[in-house]
């Protein structure tokens, strides 16, 4: 078999896997969304809802037919490429996620242009210097930055550099943005506040791998053949570190996308994570099972992304 | 071998005080923690309270010593069981790729369900209490825990000397619990460290969802949430709680790095 | 603080007999200007600035943000209802009605009311205002599928018909001297007959509606055509910061111009960086509510024993740093004309709450109270009262719950729980909405056929000094046997840049009564 076709049939087995890991996903939500209870017209209603209200309010937005049929309708219009109406709104699904999911991309990609090169330096050259003093700064850095809860970082870079000094914006709205260096002020304190708390995982993995890696077997081999100490790292201790450090990095950049409400709160960004918190409140189900579609896909992607890396970086795991 | 030695007291020091805190921390509490002792809010520190007031005008002292016994307790045992499960399981699913397949799709489902759902989920149905609180931190992290665990085994799995003790016809629970296990205690030592920060912060998070520890207790986090307002003029009652929780995790995994990070692989 | 609303001793008088209050508005507006100016202690006599863009961020907002007034339900959807619709009447500083919409409103009996609209309105799409506009705003709340916060209301109106093109008449269930009060209120807002589509307004107010974005922003710009007066402003965007901190950084980083809900904690940090903070003093309050039909509160010494277990003071100023006023456990506010003085203040007296606690059998018992952030600062709340508990020998267990789905699965279900209310601009409406036996929302279950009684009598009565002694006696009974424990109520808090003028304080609710964009013009602008 050769590499390249043995290469495709692999990817193609983990889309397989994945799509059906899909559809597992939007039934599970669906039946946690059972368990949640509450309703959209309990939710839009509040402290003024009332039984004739509810009752109103339920059969306008559909909510009196069964729940496995409006699932099943929900799925059937996935299928078709149409994730539906929002029962809040009343707006099409899919124009309302499109622009935040572009948004949350943005701030995504540009937090793992920032933090993934950062981290694996810092990571490998720690590994490197195991149990010296470099080492030792930046494990206590690692630790003790990501320690801090995310809201107090991201509130006082907000207190320094826009209230105190008036450097950069308190907000981030991309309507201002018009040059690479708007751009950049823009993005400046999310980006940073969010590296802080995605690094720390990827630095620690990246450094343990590759610690493991230097002190076995072979590599003590190459070292005694006399290999130098730069090759020593990035030809044999690097690659059999990839898998873990590949996991890493996709486990810290998938929580890039959900996982960013405070950033998305505090610097007033528009992105999916803030609408599916609102969906949620509201139990606008529709809204909720697309925008976890998205969530739990991009997961896959990058974790399957990483498995993939790691194969292929390791070739003994190919036999398999 | 002096680093390593003044890392670990200094590590060992910290973690200590924690826990000595934990345990007696309590007791030694100046005021009640609920009770508004200052007619002023944010008060500097001062002779009557040496880390200020709160918000409230609560001695922030008397709420931190209590507060580090929830967040080192809760933390620490929802970090064992998320780590000891995904651990087990992620050398399980390493071990085989029928069980892989089935344990992996399990664990993408349960991280695909939204956090926010989850918890709303398990407080309906389960009500609040610390034990479903250290559940739901233990679930929310396994899924992180079980592959980590498992891209690390499948690494070493495929090793050579793992392919020599298999051909030498041992047993899966030996391979695994032998071979694989103990090359891989570096890496998962300083998982659970990350994953120890991470519970402790989630665990403030949870309080708005109502999971979190009820009034007039509070964890660290949540002491450092409540206090937001006080940042502006650099109120102790937000920095101190910051800088427990900080030394605390610093202190932890300055411990797991140095016990396990001279340790090598064995073959 | 800036200053509090002078009680006033003339409400809707007048009303039944029919009062054209044509040009009241206006002259009304003129006064606004030099209030709000001397109030918040900027340099007088400058003449507003046309044009600017103010830029506002308000606590909350979601996907469930609404153009549609019969949905409004949070502050942003009352400010945005504001800019770009108006009601019939429109309630002044003295929480007094004044004509909008409505050019005249005549009554007989108090039961039929004949409107009279004003000329030559025009929506935002050029069409002008007829009756049959204003009879579809009134009655689509009758239908459950709009989903109407105001359907109680609107079920009083009995018939609501047009006669021509330029009157209304309204005929009630029962006869309602507050009725052009009620048609203020912010979901009885006009809209064009037959709208069901609510992705942009088309209203008749002072701001055209440019962009509408739930949950991220909407902006409204200058309408030109208005019929009343003009607003200063040229361009108003409104969105939201949930995050305390984030919205006042955002604030003094200079990003936006208005805030509201700020934390009174930083009040001095604001005013010291030459920031203004507008308090409004409202009606509006977090009560501890006791269900009276349901566990201990079946017995009035416990129900009683809990509201002298409150140490208003303590709450008033640790909670809300002196931004409240001390209550009474009963729901008129001292601004309001109806207040009963007499009202015996209940005092913080944990002493005989535990005597009461132990005559009802309950020394040493725990009792556990429900909160959650969807009560504002309920936890706090219970949190003073729970360290007042150790001292009348009972413990509290305070059970934190999630905002989400408070007020379907435990607001009113839970024995001892919170509520939060909203100002409301008269007695009738409060006690009918929250006191009364058949109340949709009577919060303790508190049922006495008297005060329903009273209720009937005051509502139907036009003599001014009639009602306000039964609305003193009902002010009384709710005090005495209610299971509401209200200790507080609370002032809205809101903070603006420094180019922002003519803020004043409004009776009912920050922001000018959700009013600002009408008021608000920019320095320099």
């Amino acid at each position: 078999m050769t590499a390249s076709l043995w290469v495709t049939r692999l990817i193609a087995g983990r889309i397989a896997s994945a799509v059906f890991t899909l559809f597992l996903v939007s039934l599970a939500v669906f039946a946690v969304s059972l368990l949640m209870g509450g309703d959209a017209a309990e939710a839009i209603l509040g402290q003024s809802a009332t039984p004739e209200a509810l009752a109103g309010l339920r059969a306008s937005m559909h909510l009196d037919q069964p729940a496995p049929q409006r699932y099943l309708g929900w799925l059937i219009g996935l299928l078709h490429g149409d994730p539906g109406t929002s029962l809040v709104t009343g707006r099409p699904i899919g124009g309302m996620i499109a622009p935040r999911l572009a948004n949350s991309l943005l701030l995504a990609g540009l937090t793992a242009l920032v933090s993934v090169p950062v981290a694996l330096t810092l990571g490998i050259l720690a590994a490197v210097k195991r149990g010296g003093t470099f080492d030792r700064v930046v494990g206590i850095a690692t630790i003790g930055i990501v320690s801090v809860p995310e809201f107090l970082i991201a509130t006082v870079a907000v207190l320094i550099f826009a209230v105190t000094l008036h450097w950069l914006p308190a907000l981030s709205s991309l309507r201002d943005v018009d040059s690479i260096y708007e751009l950049l002020r823009v993005f400046a304190l999310p980006v940073m506040s969010l590296a802080c708390v995605t690094v720390a995982q990827m630095i620690r993995m990246t450094r343990a791998a590759v610690c493991d890696a230097l002190t076995s077997s072979y590599v003590e081999a190459a070292r005694l053949k006399g290999v130098p100490p730069r090759r020593l790292v990035l030809g044999h201790a690097l690659p059999n570190a990839i898998g873990p450090i590949a996991n890493a990095v996709a486990l810290s950049l998938s929580a890039l996308l959900g996982g960013v409400i405070v950033i998305e709160v505090i610097f007033n960004y528009p992105g999916v994570a803030r609408l599916m918190v609102d969906a949620v409140a509201t139990r606008d189900m529709p809204l909720v099972q697309t925008v976890a579609m998205i969530f739990s896909a991009s997961y896959l992607v990058l974790v399957t992304t990483a498995d993939i890396v790691a194969i292929l970086a390791n070739p003994r795991l190919r036999h398999q | 071998m002096r680093r390593p030695r003044i890392a670990l007291a200094v590590g060992a020091t910290l973690v200590g005080a924690a826990l000595l805190s934990a345990l007696v921390g309590p007791l030694l509490a100046p005021h009640s923690i609920g009770a508004v002792v200052d007619l002023d809010v944010f008060s500097p520190s001062s002779a009557a309270f040496p880390l200020g007031t709160d918000y409230l005008g609560r001695d922030v002292l008397s709420r931190v010593l209590t507060a580090t016994r929830y967040t080192v307790f809760i933390s620490f045992v929802a970090t064992m069981i998320a780590a000891s499960v995904g651990i087990f399981f992620g050398l399980a699913a390493a071990s085989g790729s029928w069980l892989d397949m089935v344990l992996s799709r399990l664990f993408d489902i349960v991280i695909a369900i939204p956090s926010l759902m989850f918890g709303l989920v398990v407080i309906t149905s389960l009500g609040a209490s610390i034990p479903v609180l250290i559940g739901t931190l233990a679930v929310v992290y396994t899924p992180g825990a079980f592959r980590t665990a498992r891209a690390l085994a499948l690494n070493v799995a495929a090793l050579d000397f793992i392919t020599v003790a298999r051909s030498r016809g041992e047993g899966l629970s030996y391979i695994v619990l032998r071979e694989i296990l103990p090359n891989l205690i570096g890496p998962l030592a300083a998982d659970f460290g990350l994953r120890f920060v991470f519970v402790a912060l989630l665990l403030s998070g949870l309080s708005f969802l109502g999971l979190g520890v009820q009034p007039p207790y509070a964890d660290l986090g949540a002491l450092v949430r409540e206090n937001i307002a006080g940042l502006g003029f650099g109120a102790p009652a937000v920095l101190f709680p910051a800088l427990a929780l900080a030394s605390l995790t610093v202190g932890l995994n300055l411990t797991i790095d140095t016990l396990t990070g001279g340790r090598k692989a064995t073959r | 603080m800036i200053g509090t609303l002078a009680p006033h001793g003339v409400a809707p008088d007048g009303m039944a007999h029919g009062i054209d209050r044509r040009g009241l508005l206006r002259v009304a507006g003129a006064g606004v200007l030099s209030a709000g100016l001397a109030g918040c202690g900027l340099p007088v006599a400058r003449t507003p600035i046309k044009g600017g863009r103010l830029r506002v961020a308000t606590a909350t907002s979601s996907t469930a943000d609404t153009l549609d007034p019969a949905k409004q339900g949070i502050a942003t959807d009352y400010c945005r209802g504001a800019m770009f619709y108006d009601g019939l009447t429109v309630i002044d500083e003295h929480s007094r009605p004044q004509m909008a919409l409505a050019e005249a409103i005549e009554t007989r009996d108090a039961r039929e009311w004949t409107i009279k609209l004003r000329p030559g309105v025009r929506f935002h799409d050029g069409t002008a205002l007829t009756a049959r506009d204003v009879v579809y705003s009134l009655r689509r709340h009758l239908d459950p599928a709009v989903g109407s916060k105001a359907r109680v209301f609107a079920q009083q109106m009995t018939e609501v018909r047009a006669i021509g093109t330029d009157q209304v008449r309204i005929t009630l269930s029962g006869p309602n001297a507050d009725l052009p009060i009620i048609l203020a209120i912010p979901h009885f807002l006009i809209v064009r007959a037959d709208t069901t589509d609510f992705r942009l307004a088309n209203g008749t107010g002072p701001f055209r509606c440019r962009e509408f974005d739930p949950g991220i922003r909407s902006v409204g710009v200058r309408n030109d055509d208005y019929w009343g007066t003009h607003a200063h402003l040229g361009e108003v965007e409104i969105f939201s910061i949930a995050d305390d901190s984030a919205r006042v950084n955002a604030l003094m980083s200079g990003d936006i111009d208005l805030i509201n809900e700020i934390n009174p904690r930083i009040i001095n940090q604001l005013k010291r960086a030459g920031f203004g903070v507008l308090e409004s003093p409202s009606g509006g309050y977090t009560d501890l509510v006791i269900r009276v039909d349901q566990g201990h509160g079946r017995h009035p010494d416990f129900v009683t024993a809990m509201k002298l277990l409150m140490n208003r003071e303590t709450m008033r100023d640790a909670i809300f740093r002196g931004y409240a006023k001390i209550a009474n456990d009963q729901p008129i506010p001292p601004s309001s004309p109806y207040f009963n003085p007499t009202v015996p203040k209940r005092p913080f007296d944990p002493e005989r709450a535990g005597f009461l606690f132990r005559k009802a059998g309950l020394a040493g018992a725990t009792i556990p109270i429900v909160t959650s952030t969807a009560a504002n600062k309920s936890d706090d709340i219970a949190v003073v009262m729970q360290d007042a508990a150790r001292h009348a020998g009972i413990k509290f267990d305070i059970r934190r719950v999630p905002a989400d789905g408070y007020w379907t699965s435990s607001w009113m279900k839970v024995p001892v729980g919170f509520g939060n209310v909203n100002a409301r601009p008269t007695p009738d409406i409060i006690f009918t909405q929250f006191f009364s036996s058949t109340a949709p929302w009577n919060e303790s279950g508190w049922k006495d056929a008297r005060f329903d009684r009273l209720l009937l009598l005051a509502r139907g009565d036009t003599d001014e000094s009639r009602r306000r002694q039964i609305y003193g006696e009902m002010q009384q009974m709710v005090h005495d046997h209610s299971g509401i424990g209200i200790p507080l109520f609370v002032s809205s808090l809101d903070a603006y840049g420094p180019k922002v003028r003519g803020l004043r304080p409004m009776p009912g609710a920050g922001l000018m009564g959700y009013r600002f964009a009408s008021h608000v013009w920019l320095d320099g602008a």
